[in-house]
């Protein structure tokens, strides 16, 4: 199914969770924000949150920088 | 010095006054060589996209979250939802309620929007954030930030990156005598005379990223921050003597060969 996650079209295993995401993105859960569909989701749902064909998601992380 | 003579803020201690960035650094390792040369114990981090192709280092794996105290900021936001928006996320990253609070009012100078700032604070500060706000030099401005629950007031020296140091020690002065949370400059040191003045001053601490990452030798540069923050410090507390427009000799007049 196809999510778009950080702005990119991405094709993943139908019915899998956000933790199956990220562990195929090769993401430290530890080190990232999630939101789905305008919705922040707490880390401790990862696992029990199933992921839709079309659901949006942004995955964020501490990055190097300041001002910009 | 007093070994008490700590940073404090938001119920935290900091033996080091100099808070330092991550951004514009070579590389990833002359950062993490220039934050260890520094001293400092509180680094500031952007809030961004993960960086979805896999080979790309992580910029966590040269912070020692351990050693280091995280410090978020809110670059790149125009409004007060925008930073907000941006605050939440980085808290539920879950390795720092602290922000640094930037809201951009623009584009070339950078200067804070103050009114969306203050809203920014309010909602942030009610949401149980240590909000940090970074400002300009209006002792008003900083006093309504402090009232609004910021845990720091942090004015800029000079335009962020701009390297022209403390363009107006007066105002903050002015601020240093009603602010009762630390004072923190923030943006435009260019050397370590900057940094050494804003601590004669008397401000709690000073930040700066570009004045150190874009260096020529960035990391020499932070050992130079180091001493110039701690001279500053001393020199502060060891109470300068009075400018006078004449001289008054050190020598005895008695006792002079004739």
């Amino acid at each position: 199914m196809e999510l778009i996650v950080n702005g990119k079209k991405l094709d993943v295993r139908e019915g899998g969770s956000i933790t199956a995401l990220l562990d195929e993105l090769k993401i430290n859960p530890l080190r990232v924000a999630v939101q789905l569909n305008l919705e922040i989701i707490k880390r401790e749902r990862y696992g029990k949150t199933v992921l839709k064909a079309g659901d949006r998601l942004e995955i964020i992380t501490f990055m190097a920088g300041g001002a910009e | 010095m007093e070994k008490s003579d700590v940073l404090t803020f938001a119920g935290r201690q900091f033996r080091s006054r100099l808070i330092v960035g991550t951004g514009k650094y070579p590389d990833y390792r002359s950062m993490q060589r220039a934050h260890d040369a520094s001293g400092a114990e509180i680094v500031t981090v952007a809030v961004r996209r993960v960086n979805l192709d896999r080979n790309q280092e992580s910029l966590l794996d040269y912070i020692d979250t351990k050693r280091y105290t995280l410090l978020p900021n809110t670059a790149g936001c125009y409004t007060a939802e925008e930073a907000i928006k941006t605050a939440i996320l980085a808290r539920e990253v879950g390795l720092s309620d602290l922000v640094k609070l930037e809201v951009i009012g623009d584009q070339r100078t950078l200067f804070p929007d103050n009114e969306e700032l203050l809203k920014a604070t309010k909602v942030l500060v009610k949401e149980g954030f240590v909000v940090l706000p970074y400002t300009n030099d209006d002792p008003v401005m900083a006093k309504k930030l402090e009232d609004a629950g910021a845990a720091a007031v942090m004015p800029l020296g000079a335009p962020i990156g701009s390297g022209l140091g403390i363009r107006n020690p007066y105002n903050i002065r002015i601020i240093l005598e009603t602010a009762r949370v630390p004072v923190i400059v923030d943006a435009g040191v260019g050397t370590a005379s900057d940094a050494a003045i804003a601590m004669e001053l008397g401000c709690d601490g000073v930040l700066m990223n570009t004045g150190i990452a874009g260096a020529k030798d960035p990391v020499a540069m932070a050992e130079a921050m180091r001493h110039a923050v701690l001279a500053g410090r001393l020199a502060y507390l060891a109470g300068r003597i009075p400018r006078k427009l004449y001289a008054t000799a050190s020598s005895p007049l008695e006792g002079m060969i004739e």
